[in-house]
């Protein structure tokens, strides 16, 4: 079944203020304890020359890639891509809170909330997408710079916002030879790609690597063998019947 | 080495009608709660593992299992629930039967002694076809090939039930431990599934041992399968009838020589 949503977030980068005030929303929506957040605000810094200085902020919160390093290495499908709406997400009945998927994040959109043991990010607020009200964080953006919608929605206005835009680009990055992670944040109106704002490349725990390399190969080995080996002697005995037994 | 090839066929249709007892049972009775509990836990586990790093089973399987449970949440939920319930009947069994079935189904079956390390080194290479001439040494109990598999099922299960404890109440442990646990467990269970394709075929499929499967039943062996597979235990079982046979001779005769109240010789186990 192909995806019926394509949800995205539109980011004006011109139009943020670092107000803060869509994380103090966020929190409050989704109870996100006080020493953690799900979404940025990051500075980019003063840039130009005196007397041309220019200073601007980037929003941010988890890009719900679309080819998403989290998700590969979350050993029960606790973290997945929803089928429906696209957004990526977090079961946190089914997360164990390893810790796995906050180390291969490119963009470090994850915490670990030790206290209940699980892992949290931006859900795109999908209890208020229920309700067809639009994310906490965008609802409250003073200055209209955070803006949600659905690419597959032709009559969405984030469409004009795109197509209005000066520039638009996504912190895109390619983690394996020929796979991007395809971000679904878009960047309008401001520079992001050369800036201080850059994604790194996905980490492997040694504990997953290992299982992947080491444990992997070795246990499949040991049970191919076993297997093997009484599929050789059952074939042998078939063949040479039981008569030698019995008297 | 064992003669029992010499023995003649009335000699052996004798011993087969003899019936020794080979498992209490409650040692019988836990066996088979752990053949039920792995096979609940086991494709429960396997779907569990979904991630495409690590995952082994086809997605088709992984997605039905997790259908049938509704979700991974619900799934990863019932395999810990059983898994819990299997280390509270297993700790309860081994603590509460230690000294009555635990100690002495350990006591002659769990070490190796000279004859074992003399089948070690023989039985691997007759299985690739080597040392065919070479006779094994005799065997207890319990042969060396499964005195192994006992040390392995053991320390694995004491991985497992840790690790799936560290899984289960994953907000009172730190994360490395839970990062460490998930590899653990998988490689517990490995251990354990490699050697099971061996007991099984052994236990259920390979007609040499067919009385070994029965047995598993009723748990009782004919003196023939005994004399056959497991020598020492044979002639020690011997050894005990003939004592308690001598004890019986000079019980008797002391109650002829001074009459007294009849006493019920106890019977050898």
């Amino acid at each position: 079944m192909p995806q019926k949503n394509h949800y995205a977030f539109v980011i004006d980068i011109s139009r943020c203020i670092d107000c803060r005030a869509c994380l103090v929303a966020c929190s409050v929506e989704n109870s996100v304890p006080m020493e953690h957040t799900r979404i940025w605000v990051k500075d980019l810094g003063v840039q130009g020359e005196f007397p041309a200085l220019k200073r601007s902020f980037v929003p941010y919160n988890c890009m719900h890639c679309d080819n998403p390093p989290c998700i590969e290495v979350c050993v029960s499908g606790a973290t997945y891509k929803d089928p429906i709406s696209g957004l990526v997400l977090v079961d946190q009945e089914a997360c164990i809170g390893c810790g796995y998927c906050v180390e291969a994040c490119p963009y470090e959109a994850r915490y670990l909330n030790e206290k209940r043991g699980v892992v949290d990010k931006c859900s795109a607020c999908t209890q208020r997408l229920e309700a067809s009200l639009q994310p906490a964080c965008v609802a409250t953006c003073l200055g209209g710079s955070r803006m949600f919608g659905d690419l597959n929605n032709p009559d969405d206005p984030i469409h004009k916002a795109i197509k209005n835009a000066r520039s638009s680009q996504t912190l895109d990055i390619v983690y394996r030879s020929g796979r991007e992670t395809d971000p679904n944040i878009l960047y309008i109106n401001g520079d992001v790609e050369n800036s201080n704002i850059k994604p790194k490349l996905p980490e492997y725990t040694l504990a997953e690597e290992g299982w992947k390399n080491v444990l992997m190969p070795l246990v499949g080995l040991g049970i191919g063998a076993a297997f093997l080996g009484q599929a050789v002697m059952f074939t042998k005995e078939l063949l040479s019947g039981e008569s030698e037994f019995e008297e | 080495m064992s003669n029992y090839k010499a023995i003649t066929l009335e000699e052996r249709q004798r011993l087969r009608q003899k019936r020794i007892r080979k498992h209490q049972l409650p040692n019988i009775l836990t066996h088979w709660f752990n053949v039920g509990v792995w096979v609940l836990l086991l494709p429960t586990g396997l779907a569990i593992m979904s991630s495409p790093r690590v995952s082994i089973t086809p997605i088709w399987l992984q997605v039905s299992i997790r259908n049938l449970f509704g979700g991974p949440a619900n799934l990863i939920t019932f395999h810990y629930t059983i898994g819990l319930l299997w280390i509270f009947v297993l700790v309860w069994n081994v603590l509460f039967g230690f000294r009555r079935y635990f100690l002495p189904f350990a006591q002659h079956r769990m070490m190796l002694d000279k004859d074992d390390i003399g089948w070690l080194m023989t039985k691997p290479a007759q299985m690739f076809g080597l040392l065919k001439d070479k006779p094994l040494p005799p065997q207890d109990e319990y042969n060396a090939g499964q005195k192994m598999y006992m040390y392995v099922v053991m320390l694995a299960t004491a991985g497992i039930m840790a690790s799936g404890v560290i899984m289960t109440f994953h907000e009172f442990f730190p994360p490395i431990l839970l990062q460490l646990a998930q590899p653990l467990h998988f490689v517990c269970v490995g251990a354990v599934v490699a050697g099971l394709m061996v007991h099984v075929y052994m236990g259920a499929f390979f007609p040499e041992e067919k009385e070994s499967f029965f047995s598993m039943f009723t748990g009782e062996v004919s003196a023939w399968f005994a004399r056959a597979h497991h020598e020492k235990w044979y002639w020690r079982k011997v050894e005990e009838e003939l004592e308690w046979e001598e004890r019986v001779r000079l019980q008797s005769q002391a109650a002829s020589e001074h009459p007294q109240p009849a006493v019920d010789p106890q019977q050898p186990g």
